[in-house]
């Protein structure tokens, strides 16, 4: 099980900055599907970057589904020559993202956030009209269903309002 | 236009089919949740679904 709450004060408490994207960040607008990793989008900073290697060497992140034994060094250098990394912590899974089809990277994306709070921390979460429009962009036949919910979702919101 | 800019309020056909088999009622209660509730109710999905899955796996060790 991926500890959410835990990955998040993690990362929270050691100040990385982050935007949580994904089938979380559709759980955080009200979605009922069930996600098993934590998708965030990491800022490429030379500071960030160290925040996070420090953050999350204690939760011994790794390559998921990879064979064990590889030679993955958690280090600030395989951050930077790297993007996206799909680990297995600890914790859990977590994906960090430097960028993100149709989306861009963590800059491009905080104008269209939401701050939320997830077991007393408080995240940026990617917005949910800018969530649709990225996972639209990613154009994947598996996102038709999330797209609609989404949608759903959103019409909900405004009839609320 | 490229796919990010286009405004999410344009109907796709395709879309517009998967919207008829969303179950609102669903959404709405979700809704209805703060947001921290609405996680702690996904890790208690994730770990019926894990019980699930060793439930699975116990009854074929036993096949």
């Amino acid at each position: 099980m991926t500890d959410f709450n835990a990955l998040l004060r993690l990362l929270t408490e050691n100040e990385v900055e982050f935007i949580i994207v994904g089938g979380a960040a559709a759980t955080a607008h009200g979605s009922a599907r069930l996600t098993f990793d934590l998708d965030i989008v990491y800022r490429r900073t030379p500071t960030n970057i160290a925040r996070l290697i420090s953050a999350l060497a204690p939760i011994q992140p790794y390559l998921r589904g990879a064979p064990a034994g590889l030679p993955f060094e958690w280090s600030v250098e395989t951050i930077k020559k790297g993007l996206n990394f799909t680990l297995i912590t600890t914790l859990g899974a977590l994906d960090l993202l430097g960028e993100i089809a149709g989306g861009g990277g963590y800059e491009q994306l905080t104008p269209d956030t939401i701050e939320v709070e997830i077991s007393g921390v408080q995240c940026l979460c990617l917005g949910l009209e800018r969530l649709i429009t990225v996972k639209r962009a990613a154009g994947r036949p598996k996102d038709l269903e999330v797209i609609a919910e989404l949608h759903q979702i959103l019409s909900e919101t405004h009839r609320n309002q | 236009m490229p796919e990010q800019n286009k405004p999410v309020a344009d109907v796709d056909p395709v879309i517009e089919e998967y919207k008829k088999h969303v179950d609102v009622t669903l959404i709405r209660e979700n809704l209805r949740l703060t947001v921290d509730q609405r996680f702690q109710q996904l890790m208690k999905m994730q770990q019926f679904a894990e019980e699930l899955q060793g439930a699975r796996r116990k009854a074929q060790e036993r096949e």
